[in-house]
């Protein structure tokens, strides 16, 4: 609780005012707390000022580090009112229930935050691991940007929060911290790995590969790095030098099956997928992306499967299952394709569909895909190499 | 559900280590529910002839406790290639490392903690395995609250967690004992590593502990750097469980020398990690071909083992007690009583691995064949080692191999070198004056050569890769006339004479005497 107490004992001195625990001199005091926290958390507030989902976040969480929980509460109630998805919210406004006593409430914020944690998708797990988390991270960025202030020459504050930045899709305060860990350690490879990560996402492909050739030169069977390579490589249409990346990062991942899947699947090649994605059915069965890419497997190599058994599942990707199995038609597919990636995961599925009846139709799809999607989607590789096999089927 | 690990040495770490470790232990297997938990601690380079640290407590432990403990028994011989690269007797990244490479595929998660830690959920009904059933997928800490060293060492029952997590429930409360102290990321929190909750699939992922990591502290630090890279932030469990640390600071731990101690490298380490893996040991990490024996407390215990093996060797005695004497006029006289003497040199040798190959140089048949059906019976599968010079010993049990001395000794593990009389038989009184025969001296003379030989070149004669010298009991050794000769070669403690047994590893003397001794030994003078 607030120290109202002391403030209660003084209230005969000031002219008779009755000063209750939330009488003047309290509200006052409350004021100036809240003026010097502003004042002290200036840079990051600037630095998140845009949204203001973060900004209550910021104060929320500098009023619970100053014991104030009865004033930080509210504020991360708001800012989930904000944003429903804001797990670190969720969890600061558990944290300070709990310390004011309210356990029960306290629990279900817990609980929640927890819960959307776990809905989340990790990225591909062919991916570099900073690719894979998913989720907020502002306290991370505050966090790191606390301790930068303290130990501004080591590399691993600038690293982690640049990792913030990156896997909340904000490439370029990410490359800045990443340029800055390269200045105090020039040559790291895994910072020029992750910067060469920033670059691709933010479509600097030429700088990218620079970054990952020299990252590779030191670090030659780093699966994760060949695997950012091959998709920058891929978008700068060098197709074979993409797989003869993915083809090493194959092979270095082996006993990994979900990630060797995705690897396979990148390259079109459905007979080196198959067997991975029964591998990474039994260890995942509830992932309804390998049912997914297992029906792809299936149709693009001609082989029977019994669309009775393909489950309903409603979240996504569960409307691709039902195309599959036929229980949803094109047109409502696509109204929950509400996403760039869902777009060109729904793209690439209908091209997979048309192709035994209509082999032009699926090509034009998966064109689209080329055209309009990023280089990092699976779909995006597997179109690529889709269509460069039906240009040497139709050349021959 | 969850492993817990830990490790630790059967040493002197504090006066009342024990106690809060068996809190600690019987603490921690109170909160498990889930039939594939398990706490696995690794005993670090415990002295051959010491039991673990477990098994040295284990009469405190509950049942619980002993049911899902696994100990893994990290030799001497197996931490000495990193002997000269630190100055702690215990490693800590490489113990965490072996038992995570050993731990149950089955659970998701890994818990690190210390043997000091008692962690109470918060609510009384629920346990860690439901807890940690719960959760999604993470790194997840806790802050450690610290318990007065008064209060767990006055107020606790070792053998009573359930009791000792109520009073703590209430001590916390009235005594103001939960205090959050946070740190930096990615640390968290103060004192991390008494609770770091990674996914086994995690670790393995970035193939453990750094294994660089050899002069102690930071460990955890490390850990949660590369957890932290890894996956993307550190998450907390303090809804769910409180962690509180029995102070033990009137002591200072072996790695705590005050401002002179020394520690791994905090930038190295910590604050310019800059990747959650370690490519360099991802083939190595955890030892993975270096074969740990494993050790249980509710199966096959020592005390078990022990007992077998006597029960197989031996009869009950049928007299209320047997006597032998000290006088002075029968320091000549070698005779002793075998049934007596046995137990105590099983128990020389019951801590050693059971792929032991030991060297039997004796005198006595009957020692011979009662020492080999209780080595069998005690789970022993490495050979008995009777060199051939030994005449009249029956060597026909299925554990001995026979040899030349010269070709034996450089497959020995262990000796014992047994000085009788051949000639005696079991029922004879002891020490009664009995003079040697011709035979007897005969033998007796052939077992001293060996035996100095032994100890001599003990070092150039080690078996291939062992670097650690061997050790030798005596047996019949005490206040007679082969005394001197033992303890001239071997360093042995002073031992009562009822056990009639010394053991010791051979004496480094650079003196004339030592030289003179070692030459004698060696050339048979």
């Amino acid at each position: 609780m607030r120290p109202v107490v002391c403030i209660g004992a003084v209230g005969p001195l000031i002219g008779g005012w009755r000063v209750s625990g939330e009488g003047i001199v309290a509200q006052l005091l409350k004021v100036l707390r809240e003026f010097r926290l502003r004042g002290r958390n200036r840079p990051i507030q600037d630095e998140l000022a845009h949204d203001h989902r973060h900004g209550l976040f910021l104060r929320a969480r500098a009023l619970a580090r100053f014991g104030a929980f009865d004033l930080a509460a509210p504020l991360f109630g708001q800012a989930v009112d904000m944003d429903p998805t804001f797990d670190e919210a969720w969890e600061g406004w558990g944290e300070a229930l709990d310390a004011l006593g309210e356990r029960a409430l306290a629990l279900e914020k817990y609980e929640m935050a927890r819960r959307l944690r776990s809905g989340l998708r990790p990225g591909a797990p062919d991916r570099h691991f900073v690719l894979r988390q998913r989720g907020h991270f502002t306290a991370e960025i505050l966090a790191y940007d606390a301790v930068v202030r303290s130990l501004a020459k080591n590399t691993l504050p600038y690293l982690a929060r640049g990792n913030a930045y990156l896997a909340t899709g904000q490439a370029e305060q990410a490359l800045a911290n990443y340029e800055r860990a390269l200045r105090l350690k020039p040559g790291v490879p895994e910072i020029t790995a992750l910067k060469g990560e920033a670059l691709a996402v933010l479509g600097r492909y030429s700088d990218a590969l620079q970054a990952f050739d020299a990252a590779l030169a030191a670090r030659p069977n780093d699966a994760e790095i060949l695997g950012g390579r091959a998709i920058v490589r891929i978008a700068l249409g060098l197709i074979e030098e993409a797989d003869a990346d993915w083809r090493r990062q194959l092979r270095l991942l082996q006993g990994k099956p979900s990630a060797c899947a995705c690897v396979a699947l990148r390259m079109a090649d459905y007979d080196a997928a198959l067997p991975q994605l029964e591998q990474a059915l039994v260890k995942e069965p509830g992932d309804p992306y390998w049912l997914l890419y297992r029906l792809t497997a299936w149709r693009r190599l001609g082989e029977p499967f019994d669309a009775t058994n393909i489950p309903a599942i409603d979240a996504w990707p569960g409307p691709l299952l039902a195309l599959h199995a036929g229980r949803m038609s094109v047109a409502e597919m696509l109204k929950l394709a509400n996403t760039d990636s869902r777009r060109a995961e729904a793209t690439f599925q209908l091209g997979v569909l048309a192709f035994a009846q209509d082999p032009n139709a699926a090509r034009s799809h998966w064109q689209e895909i080329v055209d309009r999607s990023g280089p990092s989607l699976i779909e995006y590789a597997a179109a690529r190499h889709e269509l460069v096999r039906a240009q040497s089927s139709n050349a021959s | 559900m969850f492993s817990v690990i830990l490790y630790g040495r059967n040493d002197s770490h504090g006066y009342n280590l024990h106690k809060r470790a068996a809190i600690s232990f019987n603490a921690i297997a109170e909160v498990m529910s889930d039939p594939d938990d398990e706490i696995l601690f690794v005993d670090y380079n415990t002295p051959d002839d010491h039991p673990t640290f477990p098994e040295a407590i284990h009469d405190t432990l509950t049942d619980k406790a002993k049911k899902v403990l696994r100990i893994f028994r990290v030799r001497p011989e197996q931490h000495y290639h990193l002997k000269s690269k630190t100055h702690l007797v215990a490693l800590e990244a490489q113990s965490r490392n072996i038992a995570l490479r050993r731990s149950n595929p089955n659970n998701r998660w890994i818990l690190y903690t210390n043997t000091d830690m008692l962690l109470v959920p918060r609510r009384e009904e629920e346990s860690l395995s439901e807890i940690l059933g719960d959760v999604p997928d993470g790194f997840y800490q806790i802050p450690r609250f610290e318990l007065p060293e008064m209060l767990w060492e006055a107020a606790f029952d070792r053998r009573d967690p359930k009791g000792n997590l109520t009073k703590l429930r209430d001590w916390a409360v009235r005594f103001h004992l939960n205090q959050v102290v946070h740190n930096f990321m990615p640390m968290k929190y103060d004192a991390l590593g008494d609770f770091q909750a990674a996914l086994r699939e995690d670790m393995f992922a970035i193939h453990g502990f750094d294994e660089d990591m050899l002069l102690g502290w930071h460990c955890d630090s490390n850990l949660a750097a590369r957890l932290a890279l890894y996956r993307g932030r550190v998450d907390t469990l303090i809804d769910k469980v409180f962690g509180y640390h029995c102070d033990h600071t009137r002591v200072a731990a072996a790695n705590n020398k005050g401002r002179a101690t020394r520690m791994n490298d905090q930038n190295r380490f910590i604050w310019d990690v800059s990747s959650p893996y370690l490519p360099e040991q991802a083939d190595t990490w955890g030892w993975p071909s270096v074969e740990i024996e494993e050790v249980r407390l509710d199966r096959e215990t020592s005390y078990e083992r022990f007992t077998s093996g006597l029960a197989a060797a031996l009869d009950p005695a049928t007299e209320p007690y047997r006597s032998t004497s000290l006088d002075w006029h029968l320091y000549s006289d070698l005779s002793y009583d075998i049934r007596h003497t046995l137990p105590f040199v099983c128990d020389q040798v019951l801590t050693y691995p059971r792929s032991t190959a030991v060297m039997l140089v004796a005198t006595r048949a009957e020692f011979v064949s009662r020492f080999a059906v209780a080595w069998q019976a005690m789970g022993f599968t490495g050979p008995i080692l009777v060199p051939t010079e030994c005449q009249r010993l029956d060597t026909n049990h299925p554990s001995i191999k026979t040899g030349a001395f010269s070709e034996l000794v450089r497959m020995a593990d262990l000796f014992i070198f047994e000085f009788g009389l051949a000639t005696q038989n079991s029922d004879e009184a002891v020490r009664i004056g009995r003079p040697e025969s011709p035979v007897d001296k005969k033998s007796l003379k052939t077992v001293a050569k060996l035996f100095a030989a032994a100890a001599s070149e003990e070092a150039e004669t080690r078996p291939n890769g062992r670097r650690l010298p061997r050790r030798f009991i005596g047996v019949n050794v005490i206040y007679n006339k082969f005394w001197p000769l033992f303890t001239d070669y071997i360093g042995a403690n002073i031992n009562p004479f009822c056990s009639q047994v010394l053991a010791g590893i051979p004496r480094q003397e650079s003196s004339l005497k030592g030289k003179i001794l070692k030459f004698r030994g060696r050339y048979g003078v």
